[in-house]
């Protein structure tokens, strides 16, 4: 069942993508296209790829190094994609709050350059494959994307939930999509690049990190596409007490 | 084998954090009505008499330096105290606010988006004020500023008021009394 080319591998690897390429669709139908312009970009280029890399694998006239040339190119278009996605995510949380914006901002530039220097040790430290550099390279490239989207996409998640924001349901789950996705395949790219596991055992590592690609799709499926709940109350009650006295006090602190 | 090993942890807990705030997250939408119910009260007379810096002026002109550092010590403990509840109450305040953002009524949606906005910014204001307190609980004759904090609340107060007076013109002022 877990091996490469059974059925299950067949369907983890094209059943997201087609259906990450009917949500861009409806995603364009509903309108969404221009509130999240590198999403549905993202949704196209991405399964568009996997379609492409999918052929590569399973057509026997392609060679196994022209194999790693379109994931290569694959991954230098999906990577700044994946940070068009999260720079989105960050602008629809924060940028409409003048108060954290700017913060906001200068953290998150922070935290980026923390996590590019982090990737770039790390794949300075991860044994290197001279005979196939172009496989390992793809891994440590596969690392370093993932180290760093699932880095900035835990800052915006404890940045808000810190500040008790409560992001729109669609930008909430396209972070939480691509959140689980990214962390899982960092975990999946770490034990390829660096733990040395011989291509029998990596196939399940392949298995997991469909499989997280598929949650994902599906949650995205769920966010945006499925309407919410609409509230028995729209606003909350106010609570009792004696402003008189807060504010008599207020005046005082301040203009002291 | 130890880098994957790291980064495996890293990715993990990434994960779990990530998944714990959505949980939480989710758990917050059933609650929403009783939110007003978790602001607490701060008396703000003895968080002015804190923040004063006559009164720090006048406690080491009194006090002998070592008895200074603890006193002023204690009052920064009580101050943090006091800057967590505010900051508490501003969180609070941001949920209450974004589940009004969507009224159908313009005026009380921009009521609440500026209530939103301030106490973003007081509970922003109490992070770095906190920072503060604790920077100074180490070097206790530093001085310390806690404008900010105030402005903030007078922010609140005002974005509040106006927020309450649109949702409830029969009790109009009540939801700030409890900051």
């Amino acid at each position: 069942m877990l091996q490469a080319h059974s059925f299950l591998w067949h369907y983890l690897w094209l059943a997201p993508n087609v259906l990450l390429l009917a949500l861009a669709f409806l995603i364009y139908r509903n309108g969404l296209r221009k509130i999240f312009p590198a999403f549905f970009a993202f949704a196209i280029l991405n399964s568009l790829g996997q379609f492409a890399l999918y052929i590569a694998d399973v057509a026997p006239s392609i060679t196994a190094e022209s194999f790693w040339r379109v994931d290569w190119a694959s991954l230098l278009i999906e990577g700044p994609l994946k940070f068009a996605v999260v720079a989105e995510i960050f602008a629809r949380v924060f940028g409409s709050y003048d108060s954290l914006a700017r913060l906001g901002r200068l953290l998150i530039r922070g935290v980026g350059i923390a996590l590019a220097l982090t990737a770039a040790l790390a794949a300075a430290y991860a044994p290197k494959d001279s005979l196939f550099g172009i496989v390992s390279g793809a891994h440590l490239l596969e690392q370093t994307i993932y180290l760093i989207a699932s880095g900035l996409l835990l800052f915006i998640f404890v940045f808000s939930a810190y500040f008790g924001l409560r992001p729109a349901r669609p930008v909430f789950g396209i972070a939480l999509g691509l959140a689980i996705s990214s962390c899982i395949h960092l975990a999946i790219w770490a034990v390829a690049a660096n733990a040395g596991l011989p291509p029998e055992r990596r196939v399940i590592l392949d298995f997991a990190g469909m499989a997280s690609t598929h949650l994902s799709v599906l949650i995205w499926f769920y966010y945006l596409l499925v309407p919410q709940k609409v509230p028995t109350k729209s606003s909350v009650p106010l609570p009792e007490n004696n402003l008189d006295v807060w504010n008599r006090e207020l005046e005082r602190l301040v203009h002291q | 084998m130890t880098l994957a090993i790291v980064l495996v942890i890293a990715a993990a807990l990434a994960l779990i954090f990530i998944l714990g705030i959505t949980v939480s997250r989710s758990l917050q939408v059933s609650e929403t009505a009783g939110l007003a119910a978790k602001i607490q009260p701060i008396d703000v007379a003895a968080f002015r008499n804190l923040v004063d810096p006559a009164e720090d002026d006048y406690l080491r002109r009194r006090l002998p330096a070592s008895e200074f550092r603890l006193v002023r010590r204690q009052r920064l403990r009580a101050m943090a105290a006091y800057v967590q509840t505010a900051g508490r109450n501003a969180a609070v305040l941001v949920r209450m606010g974004q589940s009004s953002l969507t009224a159908g009524d313009a005026d009380t949606a921009q009521a609440a988006r500026q209530l939103v906005d301030n106490a973003l910014l007081l509970r922003r204001n109490a992070a770095f004020a906190l920072l503060r307190i604790y920077v100074a609980l180490a070097w206790p004759n530093s001085g310390l500023a806690a404008t900010p904090i105030l402005q903030g609340y007078e922010r609140l107060n005002g974005s509040a008021m106006l927020l309450g007076r649109l949702q409830n013109p029969a009790a109009p002022v009540r939801i700030s009394a409890m900051l």
